[in-house]
């Protein structure tokens, strides 16, 4: 198993978000059950769990545009009096915000609204491949297309911590290469990116550490490697081959 | 280079695109010429026809004013767009962001929810004021046309439009903020709609606080200002409604606050706005802005009546629906009111229409009382209600000084105004829509 911990010295990296005893439940689904996990300074973190395990639930829960029942998020690492819109940003995936105007106006609706990162605008409407698309409605863009402009948005926003709902969904295999490479250079610059993969693989491969979800339950925390030790714990398990299997046997 | 615009003003300027991007605002703008068209040039042909023309000597407009005779009827127009066109424009500009998940993205700016709310209204209102140019045009044709204007009472006309527009705006953004589903909300505001005429009907019929009710509901605050009437706690009502409702609007788009504790913080902000409302009640202070000054008694009865110090109570023993209690109402009580606070006045009557109660003991009387003296006097016309209060004050009634209203009628035709308004304005409309429908797409 190809192991990515060293990437990453997380025990020194300063933790900026704790998320404590989040639980939310709709109606009499459960779909978030005392989940606690911590967010490093710096690091590319993801929320891996099979689809309907909660994950938009928590990222929602912990932007504020969906309120939990219970639970505490603190912010570290110098935002400890801030509020939650200064740490974080959280990006949904499959919307098609105001869909009469055209991708341009939108990210310049961005910088100035949220007084975005204007020094970063020529590179990320370059790595993105955004400027073909300038002119066009968002309404009127692929699910592909439209996945690119959000995250073009989600990326010139100020916010040190920025949540992504399903990173790479709508994209080609070329796409998702490429917006892998544009995370990791945006990451590079010092942003926290804490990103929602249903893709087990994609997500061993791309992310430093993973909070494990399932069943609205956070299963695991850790690199590749911690919760690889953390399943050769569990019955029936001895070594696992890969990130999946670690997945599997977490989950 | 660096944009220094406010995020609020960056806000307004999105709300403004999305305005300009919406169907429904284009479909407005365009069938409001139609529906001015319709109702001005019918209104001016029906002035016309009673200032004399076809062969009527005098005519029987010898005393018509424009405020009933154009104005008002033009002005109808508006109410049919504010009930079945303005809700669908303020739901879609309201309920869009939530759609399409632009709201999620805009939550997670630290701008106050009011803040997000106002922006929304103030371009609602803003697109609304647009509509308002086929009226314009249909003022400047009666000034060409030769027409009298006076100035004061349409501006009441006008204030009455623009309140009533900001109530519909107010409570589409309300219903558009707590329904789930835009259609939803569109039922939801029709209904509350087709609930204020119910109101109305049954305060006609039965009276009683179902009266004292209706007279907040819009018709009843747009009738007033219809005929020249500004109440100040009329007003400050419809305002006190209008931040009421898009108070209500601003708790429940906060999407990051539980449903329970929306709904509880709606109820009280509800509750307040009531009472601020009943408090509006309290405000006595109106002005009569018609030319005719057809709420006020003549200038001499007016100082007169204003000298009479004590309580002035009246009972009248007329059911809801009798002629002569509207006639005692609105030809002699409503003033009455105007120029003395203390009045009380209470209605008795044991049937809405009152046929079976004629032959009571006591039914159509109105009892007077001031200073300790009652009398009673079943007329219900000014001059009567005038001399019975001036024989209980012990007082001769004044001499007439003023000259009565004259009128100003005008034998014209609508020259131009079915080209304008059914003609360049809508496609007018439909081409710059076109164009920036197209431009955006």
């Amino acid at each position: 198993m190809r192991d990515i911990s060293d990437r990453l010295d997380h025990p020194w990296r300063p933790v900026i978000v704790t998320v404590a005893g989040l639980a939310k439940t709709y109606g009499s689904v459960v779909a978030l059950d005392d989940v606690a996990f911590s967010i490093r300074r710096g690091e590319i973190l993801g929320l891996i769990g099979p689809n309907g395990a909660g994950k938009t639930t928590l990222f929602e829960c912990l932007a504020g545009v969906q309120p939990a029942d219970r639970g505490e998020v603190t912010f570290g690492d110098g935002y400890e009096t801030a509020r939650r819109g200064d740490v974080l940003f959280y990006l949904p995936d499959g919307i098609a915000p105001w869909p009469h105007q055209p991708v341009e106006w939108a990210l310049q609706f961005f910088l100035n609204f949220f007084c975005g990162r204007r020094d970063l605008y020529d590179e990320i409407v370059d790595r993105l491949d955004i400027a073909p698309l300038g002119s066009k409605r968002i309404g009127a863009l692929s699910q592909g297309q439209r996945k690119r402009a959000l995250l073009a948005m989600g990326l010139l926003t100020p916010q040190p911590v920025l949540l992504i709902d399903e990173p790479f969904e709508g994209l080609d295999l070329r796409q998702s290469r490429e917006t892998a490479k544009t995370l990791r250079w945006h990451a590079s610059l010092g942003r926290t990116l804490f990103l929602s993969i249903h893709q087990t693989m994609d997500a061993g491969r791309f992310c430093d550490r993973f909070v494990l979800l399932s069943g609205g339950r956070a299963r695991g925390e850790g690199t590749a490697a911690e919760l690889a030790e953390l399943a050769r714990g569990r019955p029936g398990v001895t070594a696992p081959a890969d990130f999946e299997e670690v997945f599997l046997a977490l989950t | 280079m660096p944009s220094l615009r406010r995020p609020w003003i960056q806000l307004v300027g999105k709300e403004w695109r999305d305005l300009l991007a919406s169907r429904a605002w284009w479909v407005m703008m365009f069938l409001v010429g139609p529906l001015v068209g319709v109702s001005f040039i019918g209104a001016v042909r029906k002035y016309a026809e009673a200032s004399g023309l076809g062969g009527t000597s005098a005519g029987v407009g010898g005393a018509f004013s424009p405020l009933d005779g154009i104005w008002v009827p033009t002005f109808v127009a508006y109410e049919i767009a504010a009930t079945f066109l303005l809700p669908f424009v303020a739901i879609r500009l309201v309920a869009g962001d939530r759609q399409s998940g632009a709201l999620k993205l805009e939550l997670q700016h630290p701008m106050s929810p009011l803040s997000r709310i106002s922006a929304k209204a103030l371009v609602l209102f803003a697109g609304w004021c647009l509509a308002g140019l086929p009226a314009l045009m249909a003022g400047i044709l009666w000034k060409m046309y030769g027409g009298s204007t006076y100035p004061p009472e349409l501006a009441s006309v006008v204030v009455g439009h623009l309140l009533s527009a900001g109530l519909t705006i107010a409570l589409a953004a309300a219903v558009a903020s707590i329904a789930e589903n835009p259609s939803t909300a569109a039922i939801l505001v029709l209904s509350f709609t087709v609930g204020t005429w119910i109101l109305g009907f049954i305060a006609s019929m039965r009276g009683g606080l179902a009266e004292q009710v209706a007279r907040f509901t819009p018709e009843a605050m747009l009738d007033m200002f219809q005929h020249g009437l500004v109440q100040l706690g009329t007003a400050l009502a419809a305002l006190v409604l209008i931040a009421t409702g898009l108070g209500v609007a601003a708790l429940w788009i906060r999407l990051g606050v539980s449903a329970r504790r929306r709904a509880f913080e709606s109820a009280a902000l509800v509750a307040v706005g009531a009472a601020l409302v009943v408090a509006c009640a309290f405000f006595h202070l109106s002005w009569d802005l018609s030319e005719n000054r057809r709420h006020s008694f003549p200038e001499a009865d007016q100082e007169a009546l204003a000298q009479i110090k004590g309580p002035l109570n009246i009972e009248a023993h007329l059911a809801p629906e009798d002629p002569r209690r509207s006639d005692l109402e609105n030809k002699a009580l409503s003033k009455l009111r105007r120029v003395m606070p203390s009045v009380r006045v209470r209605y008795v009557s044991a049937t809405s229409i009152g046929l079976f109660e004629q032959a009571n003991t006591g039914y159509g009387e109105v009892w007077y009382e001031l200073g300790g003296k009652r009398t009673m006097n079943r007329l219900t016309t000014e001059e009567a209600v005038l001399e019975t209060i001036y024989g209980l004050a012990g007082m001769t009634p004044p001499q007439e000084t003023g000259t009565p209203f004259a009128g100003h009628p005008l034998v014209a035709a609508p020259r131009g105004a079915a080209v304008i308004l059914y003609g360049l304005w809508p496609a007018f409309v439909a081409g710059f829509g076109f164009l920036v429908l197209r431009r955006k797409t």
